[in-house]
C-alpha cells in the first residue's frame, strides 16, 4: 500500500501543475483506503491486546480487591514482586521450567530431525513425524492428567523402576519436594517435542541436499555435516522453537495446575499460576498485574535476543 | 593429476537401469566432456565417480586405485556442483578453505592456499563476502576455487554454466578451459550442451540411455559421426536427414528429389548433411524458402525439399522472400549416409 501510495504520489510530482490538486486527491484517497483495510484487524488488537495491556498496566498502579475503590500506590506492586522472596521464587521456577521446556525439545527435536533426514520422503519418515507430532494435538490438560497418573506412587514410572531393581529411586515425583519442578519440566517437553520436531524437521528439509554432498566431498563426516550444513541452515527455525518453548515456560499455566497445582509448597508455581492465585483467591489485582506486567517484561527481554540472534541476515 | 578408468560400470535404481555397463579411459590431464540429453546417465556417472552414488556392477578407478568403496573425501576428487553449492553461512574464504579446515591444516597454510586460488581466479577482493552478496558467474569461480584448494586429482563439474545467462556462459566456458590448460588436472565435465563439449574437450562422450553412443576428439565426433543420434545431438543446428533410397548411385528423396552423393552404399536410407555444409548454387537443387533468420555474419535459412524440412547456414547474405525458390548444393565430401537403424554406412 505504501508502495502505490509512492507510486501515485511520484506520478504526482512528474504530472503538469495543473494535475498536483487531482494528485493530492488520489493520495488522500489512497490514504483512506489504507486505514479502512487495516482497520478490522486493527481494532480487534486494541480490543483485545491494547486495551487489556493498558487496563493491566492501571490495574498494576493500583491497590484494588477487584470488587471495592481502588487505591492508588505508584510502584508499590512492582517493588513488592521485585522484592517478595516468594514471588523471587516464582519467577525462578518459570526460568528453571524454561530450561526444561526448550533444551529437551530443541536438542531432541534437532536430533531426530538430523537422523530422518535422509528418510524424510519415504513411510519411515511420515510415520516418525506423525507419532512425534500427537502429544501437540492432545489437550495439555489431558497431557497433565496422564502424566500425573504416570508420575504418580503407582504410575508406570515407578513401576518400570521396581521392575529394572531401581526401587529406592521409586517416589511420588510429583509431590517431591526436589523432582517436582524436573518432572513438570519433563511433561512440557514431551508436549512441546512434536513441535519442534516438526518445525526443524520442515527447515531441514529447505537446505540444498548438494551442500551435504559438497561437504561430504570436503571431507566432513556426520557431526561436521550437523555443525556446519544442518545447524546454520535451521537458524530461523531454532529461533522460532527456542522462543515459543521459552514462552511456553515463562507463561506456562495449565500443565502446571493441573500436574501439582504449584505445589508441593510452592516448588512448582509460576507467574502464571500466581497471578490467577493473587487476582481471583487473595484478591490482590493490583499486585497480579503488576506481576503479569513484569512476567510481560520479562518474555519480552528473553524473546528479543533470541529473535536478533536467530535473524536471516539478508 | 591421475588417469580414470571407468569399467563397465552399472547402475541400477530397483527395476530401472541407469547405467548399462559403461566404460571409459581417461589419460591424465585429459579434459573429457560427457554428454547426452537428460536422463542419459551423464550426472549419475559423474556421482558415481565422485562417490555420491554406490556402483551397482562394475569397477572405477582413479590412478592405480579402484575406488568403488571408497567414501568421497578419500578419493581425492573436488566436484563443482551445478548450482555452485556454496555453503550459504560461510565467507568466500572460508568456503574455499573448508576442506583444508576439515583436514586439519594450519590456518597459515589456509590462507596461502585460498590467496593462491584467489588470485588465480580473480577472487581476492571478494574473500570477505558472503555466497548471497555474489553474482552468479562469482559463485561459480568461488566453486572452482574450492575445488582448486584441495589440489584434487581430478575434477569434476556437473553443468556448472547451466544457470547462468547466455554471455557469462561463454566468459567462464573459456576461463574453465583456460584453467585446465594452466593446472592441467584430469577434468571430467557434464553439459547436455554441445556447443559446451565441442569447444571445451579434449575428449567427448556421447551417451544415450544409460550407453554411450560414440566417443572421440570433438571434430571426429562432428566430421564422422557414427550414428544419426550422435550426428543430430553433435552441431548446431542439427544435421539435416533427409529419408529416401540409394538408386542407380544417387540418393532419391522420398519425393522423388535426386541428390548427389559419391560411394552410395546400397542399403542407405538416411541423407545426412550439415546446415554449414550447403551451398548455393545455380545448377544446385532447388528448394522453398520457409523462414529466414539473419545473423549478421550469415543468413539461417529453413526450407522445405519437397515434403521434407532442411536447414541451412549461409556467409552470403540471403534476401529473398519466404515461399520463393533457392537453389542449393551439398558439399559432397561431407555427406553422411545411414541406414535404416540410423547406423553411418559411408
Amino acid at each position: 500500500m505504501t508502495n502505490r501510495a509512492n507510486q501515485i504520489a511520484g506520478a504526482a510530482q512528474a504530472a503538469p501543475a495543473k494535475s498536483r490538486r487531482r494528485g493530492r486527491g488520489f493520495d488522500r484517497q489512497a490514504a483512506i483506503v489504507a486505514l479502512l483495510f487495516a482497520a478490522p484487524a486493527f481494532i480487534m488488537y486494541a480490543a483485545f491486546v491494547l486495551v487489556p495491556l493498558g487496563m493491566s498496566v492501571f490495574y498494576s498502579l493500583q491497590r484494588w480487591d477487584g470488587i471495592g475503590k481502588m487505591r492508588f500506590v505508584g510502584l508499590n506492586n512492582y517493588l513488592i514482586v521485585l522484592t517478595d522472596s516468594d514471588l523471587l521464587q516464582v519467577i525462578g521456577n518459570a526460568f528453571l521450567l524454561a530450561a526444561w521446556f526448550t533444551l529437551i525439545p530443541v536438542v531432541l527435536g534437532l536430533a531426530v530431525a538430523a537422523a530422518i533426514r535422509e528418510h524424510l520422503g519415504g513411510p519411515f519418515g511420515t510415520v516418525t513425524r506423525t507419532i512425534l507430532f500427537l502429544p501437540q494435538v492432545i489437550p495439555l490438560v489431558a497431557a497433565g492428567i496422564a502424566w500425573s497418573w504416570m508420575f504418580a506412587n503407582s504410575g508406570v514410572v515407578n513401576q518400570t523402576l521396581r521392575g529394572i531393581g531401581l526401587e529406592a529411586l521409586a517416589r511420588g515425583w510429583l509431590g517431591d519436594f526436589t523432582f517436582a519442578l524436573p518432572a513438570v519440566g519433563i511433561i512440557g517437553a514431551w508436549v512441546l517435542l512434536g513441535l519442534c520436531t516438526m518445525l526443524l524437521v520442515t527447515g531441514i528439509t529447505k537446505i540444498d541436499p548438494s551442500l551435504y554432498e559438497a561437504a561430504r566431498l570436503d571431507g566432513a563426516g556426520a557431526w561436521d555435516e550437523f555443525l556446519y550444513i544442518t545447524l546454520p541452515g535451521l537458524r530461523q527455525e531454532l529461533g522460532v522453537c527456542v522462543t515459543v518453548t521459552v514462552i511456553a515456560a515463562l507463561a506456562s499455566f495449565d500443565i502446571v495446575y493441573i500436574a501439582t497445582g504449584g505445589g508441593p509448597g510452592i516448588q512448582t508455581t509460576v507467574p502464571g499460576l500466581e497471578i490467577y492465585r493473587l487476582a481471583f483467591a487473595h484478591r490482590q489485582v493490583g499486585l497480579a498485574s503488576a506481576l503479569a506486567i513484569f512476567l510481560m517484561v520479562l518474555v519480552l527481554v528473553c524473546v528479543l535476543p533470541i529473535q536478533w540472534l536467530t535473524r536471516v541476515r539478508r | 593429476m591421475a588417469s580414470v578408468n571407468i569399467n563397465k560400470a552399472g547402475k541400477h535404481y530397483g527395476g530401472f537401469e541407469a547405467l548399462k555397463g559403461v566404460s571409459v579411459d581417461i589419460v591424465d590431464g585429459e579434459f573429457v566432456v560427457l554428454v547426452g540429453p537428460s536422463g542419459c546417465g551423464k550426472s549419475t556417472l559423474l556421482r558415481m565417480i565422485a562417490g555420491l552414488e554406490e556402483i551397482t556392477s562394475g569397477e572405477i578407478s582413479i590412478g592405480p586405485r579402484v575406488v568403488n568403496d571408497l567414501p568421497p573425501k578419500e578419493r581425492d576428487i573436488a566436484m563443482v556442483f551445478q548450482n555452485y553449492a556454496l555453503y550459504p553461512h560461510m565467507t568466500v574464504a572460508q568456503n574455499m578453505g573448508f576442506s583444508l579446515k576439515l583436514k586439519g591444516v594450519p590456518k597459515t597454510e589456509i590462507k596461502a592456499k585460498v590467496d593462491r586460488a584467489a588470485q588465480i581466479l580473480g577472487l581476492e577482493k571478494l574473500l570477505d563476502r558472503q555466497p548471497r552478496q555474489l553474482s552468479g558467474g562469482q559463485r561459480q569461480r568461488v566453486a572452482m576455487g574450492r575445488a582448486i584448494v584441495r589440489d584434487p586429482q581430478v575434477f569434476l563439474f556437473d553443468e556448472p554454466l547451466s544457470n547462468l545467462d547466455a554471455k557469462l556462459r561463454v566468459q567462464m566456458r573459456s576461463e574453465i578451459k583456460e584453467l585446465h590448460q594452466r593446472l592441467k588436472t584430469t577434468t571430467i565435465y557434464v553439459t547436455h550442451d554441445q556447443v559446451e563439449a565441442m569447444t571445451m574437450a579434449d575428449k567427448i562422450v556421447v551417451m544415450r540411455d544409460g550407453i554411450i553412443e560414440q566417443m572421440g576428439s570433438p571434430l571426429d565426433l562432428y566430421d564422422r559421426p557414427n550414428n544419426t543420434f550422435v550426428a543430430g545431438f553433435i552441431g548446431s543446428p542439427s544435421m539435416n536427414f533427409i529419408n529416401g533410397s540409394v538408386v542407380d548411385g544417387g540418393f532419391k528423396t522420398t519425393d522423388g528429389i535426386l541428390l548427389p552423393v559419391v560411394n552410395a552404399s546400397a542399403n542407405a536410407t538416411v541423407y545426412g548433411i550439415r546446415p554449414e555444409h550447403l551451398h548455393i548454387a545455380d545448377d544446385g537443387i532447388e528448394i522453398e524458402v520457409v523462414v529466414l533468420e539473419p545473423t549478421g555474419s550469415e543468413t539461417q535459412v529453413i526450407a522445405r525439399l519437397g515434403s521434407q524440412q532442411i536447414t541451412g547456414i549461409f556467409r552470403e547474405r540471403v534476401t529473398v522472400a519466404p515461399g520463393s525458390k533457392i537453389k542449393v548444393k551439398p558439399d559432397l565430401s561431407v555427406v553422411h549416409l545411414f541406414d535404416k537403424d540410423g547406423k553411418r554406412v559411408n
